[in-house]
């Protein structure tokens, strides 16, 4: 339940560089940390173990970085924007820093489902070929393999410009496909054979909506 | 010359290894220094997410930053599959800030912590592409440093290093980096090298000089003069991994002279001082608000014997009301006090709280002179019963001097009355959630302590003890856990060998032998196959008792703490008769306040409470 009083702030940030390497527990720690050294007036949860009233977008996989995430966090107080996000800068490693932030309505949807689709690119270390979309990815979840289906979750097609590879994913109710493993599943089907597999240099979400 | 940097390679070998961000750095309070000049990288041997909170990687990479013209970085070892994915594209060992490899450092400093982290020290040496023993590297390599309270028994661990600096670190080392860059600077010999540093007091160079070698050369430990003075806020790196003791830690006070007869940490950290309260608390606020931290433990061997910890925990709390900041002190003493005073950070949490009474039955207590009763253990339990604990850990050790089986039987007894006295002082229907684990190790004989002489029971023996212990135990929500005496008992072999030991490490290193404190890598067979191959008979290294007139292998480190003090209390033990704190009450002559140096600093007076 919103509560009326707090103030909602929505915070833009990216996540790359060496922090791409960083886990989604591991990135909402260092965000509350950030939130913490910055001074703002975050609100905190009642109950036996007080914890801060923050909310994450959806989770980005070890290895994949972001351009433009989001997190919100909600203040006892008003305080101007363009102040918050500078308190929350100078609180900030260089390669985890947020570039804006607004005010949204308490009734907002959570930061985790506002923005279902994800467009993503990969930075490979050789051109592909060819570009094939498999119809399938399988995936590990629970220590169980799950076959996905491309079409549930894929918007858009995928495209390739010169040794980038970019596509979109959208997340359901029911559940997202892991942007690495399509990634994966796509060079694997597109590459001429095992050895000759392009690496990944650098895998970013560009964008969310 | 600049130094390089190989993020470049690393970066793809993270893509297929667990946990990539313990090699990322770029941590809060982590900045990269600059690639020039003069430069020193500080490793702890063992990984990232063990290591990364230890206080002299956090301390001595700030004091040789603080140094004009030196800058310092970090490094851990890597966890088996980084190494191994390291080795397969031959990616040296690299620091976290610049990852620069290790070998173009000028001097690398790496710390003992434990007993088992030997054969790391080779892992990260080979990972470097260092020659892992010190008499084969060439001139232009880095000078290798070690240091650390295993340190206090050089001799296991000499061949690995060009220097081992005795005690605390913070003006010592800077004073050896500043020896070793003059003499690089003016093109001076690694033979050079090593005599220059063994000018600076608490430096020893084991290439130089032998214990067996009859010139009777004495190695001074170390003591932070300005420890009582310093800042007690000591610059720290906020880790993205999850990491032990993840949060903010605030040395209150260094040293304790409760004088356990067991305990070298007791003997070595001495003498006993404690920082200002205005000064510990300034430090936490500042800590909490530059690290984003939303736990302080405030860090010492006994910080409830600190005379002000009433006013700083009051203050604190007050300080932190409401912002959900929680302070938390590492171990309770074994009194309603510790229990007040534990209660009094809890806030409405209510973990497991943990006691040491150490041994089973008053004689033994008193034999190692650890001053509890059965009384205050009682007292300690209803304090916690009312203050709403409902779990409790016991620590005891097996195997100590002039144990029977008898002192064994009764720590399950003990167990069990502090386990009768739990349910009684609870409603009925409440005590389902009553829990306790009784935590036992096998006692490890220690250099520089009174039980330096006596012997370690061997792991069959120490398993028909802690049977003994399980017997004795009534009540199934008492758990009986036990750390594996094998490990125990190649700590006391590294923690009693002498020269000789170092050879095996190295042999049991080359046999596969590493990460030896963990119990998934730890192998036996790679320590006893090295035994014999090098011809060093583990079992009498551990399991022997010395004559307190025998010589010892650390004889030429000087803790500050007189060997006859040692003897005397090793005599008092086994007349059963205890040795009061100097802290509390009168001197007993240990000798570390003639020794030179700030002797014992207190803030108050020590009260003792009941």
């Amino acid at each position: 339940m919103a509560d009326p009083r707090l103030f909602r702030l929505r915070v833009r940030y990216a996540e790359q560089g060496r922090l791409a390497m960083l886990s989604h527990l591991e990135i909402t720690h260092a965000l509350e940390r950030i939130v913490r050294r910055s001074g703002l007036p975050f609100a905190l949860s009642q109950g036996f173990s007080p914890h801060m009233k923050i909310a994450f977008g959806p989770a980005l996989p070890v290895g994949v970085g972001g351009l433009d995430e989001v997190f919100d966090i909600q203040l006892t107080a008003y305080i101007a924007p363009d102040k918050a996000l500078s308190a929350l800068q100078g609180a900030s490693p260089a390669d985890l820093a947020p570039h804006a932030c607004a005010y949204v309505e308490p009734s907002a949807d959570a930061a985790s489902v506002a923005f279902p689709v994800g467009t993503y690119e990969v930075t490979l270390d050789a051109p592909l070929a060819h570009l094939s979309v498999p119809d399938e990815v399988s995936v590990m979840r629970k220590g169980k393999e799950k076959v996905l289906s491309t079409a549930d979750y894929l918007v858009g097609a995928p495209r390739l410009e010169g040794q980038r590879l970019i596509f979109a994913l959208r997340s359901t109710q029911a559940g997202s496909m892991r942007a690495d493993a399509f990634a994966d599943a796509c060079i694997q089907l597109s590459a001429r054979g095992a050895d000759d597999m392009p690496k990944v240099i650098t895998f970013m979400r560009i964008s969310l909506g | 010359m600049t130094r390089s940097s190989i993020w470049e390679q690393v970066a793809p070998l993270l893509r297929s290894i667990e946990r990539p961000g313990r090699y990322a750095g770029s941590e809060w309070g982590a900045d990269a220094p600059s690639r020039e000049g003069f430069a020193f990288c500080m490793v702890y041997p063992d990984t990232y997410e063990l290591g990364q909170a230890n206080q002299a990687m956090r301390i001595l990479v700030n004091r040789v930053n603080m140094h004009e013209g030196m800058v310092a970085e970090r490094a851990y070892l890597p966890a088996s599959d980084m190494a191994d994915a390291m080795r397969a594209a031959k990616v040296p060992l690299f620091s976290l800030e610049n990852t620069t490899p290790l070998r173009e450092f000028d001097a690398i400093g790496i710390t003992l912590p434990h007993e088992l982290c030997a054969t790391n020290v080779l892992e990260v040496l080979d990972l470097a592409g260092i020659p892992v023993a010190a008499p084969d590297r060439a001139e232009d390599d880095p000078i290798i440093l070690g240091g650390g309270p295993c340190a206090f028994n050089p001799e296991p661990y000499v061949r690995a290093f060009d220097a081992i600096l005795i005690g605390e670190g913070e003006e010592s080392v800077p004073e050896v980096l500043s020896v070793i860059r003059a003499c690089r600077a003016e093109g001076a010999s690694r033979a050079r090298i090593l005599e220059e540093m063994a000018k600076v007091e608490g430096t020893y160079v084991p290439l130089l000089h032998d214990p067996s070698d009859g010139q009777g050369h004495v190695v001074r430990k170390r003591v932070f003069q300005g420890f009582g003075e310093a800042d007690p806020w000591e610059p720290m790196v906020v880790p993205f991994v999850e990491c032990v003791h993840d949060r903010l830690n605030v040395e209150v006070l260094r040293g304790c002279a409760r004088g356990c007869r067991f305990c070298q940490a007791g003997m070595i950290y001495r003498p006993v001082r404690e920082r200002p309260a205005h000064a510990i608390v300034d430090a936490v606020k500042r800590g909490i608000s530059e690290t984003g931290y939303e736990e302080v433990s405030l860090t010492s061997l006994s910080t409830t014997d600190h005379s002000q910890i009433s006013d700083i925990l009051r203050d604190l709390n007050a300080e932190f009301a409401g912002t959900g900041v929680r302070v938390s002190i590492p171990s309770q003493r074994l009194d309603a006090f510790g229990v007040d005073m534990a209660s009094e950070v809890a806030g409405q949490k209510r973990g497991g709280l943990t006691f040491a009474p150490e041994a089973g039955t008053q004689r033994l207590r008193d034999v190692i002179n650890k001053n509890v009763t059965e009384g205050d253990l009682m007292g300690a339990v209803d304090a916690a019963m009312s203050a709403g604990w409902q779990r409790l850990k016991l620590y005891f050790m097996i195997g100590l001097p002039t144990e029977t089986d008898e002192d064994v039987a009764a720590i399950g007894q003990l167990a069990n009355s502090a386990f009768a006295r739990m349910r009684e002082l609870t409603p009925p229907e409440c005590r389902g959630r009553l829990k306790m684990t009784v935590a036992v190790n096998v006692f490890v004989p220690k250099s520089h302590t009174p039980f330096q002489w006596d012997a370690q029971i061997s792991p069959d023996e120490a398993r028909r003890r802690v049977g003994l212990i399980r017997d004795a135990v009534r009540f199934k929500a008492v758990r009986v856990d036990y750390h594996e005496p094998k490990t125990s008992f190649v700590e006391a072999v590294m923690s009693r060998g002498g020269r000789e030991v170092s050879l095996l490490v190295e042999e049991a290193w080359k046999r596969g032998a590493r990460f030896d404190a963990w119990s998934e890598h730890f192998s036996e067979g790679a320590w006893r196959a090295a035994a014999e191959h090098v011809g060093v008979d583990m079992d009498a290294i551990a399991h022997e008792a010395h004559d307190v007139g025998d010589a010892l292998p650390w004889d030429h480190i000087d803790t500050g703490v007189a060997k006859g003090f040692l003897i005397r209390e090793r005599e008092r033990a086994l007349a059963g008769q205890t040795t009061e704190d100097c802290t509390f009450g009168a001197c007993s002559a240990c000798g570390i306040c003639h020794a030179g140096g700030p002797g014992t600093v207190l803030q108050g007076e020590r009260v003792q409470h009941g």
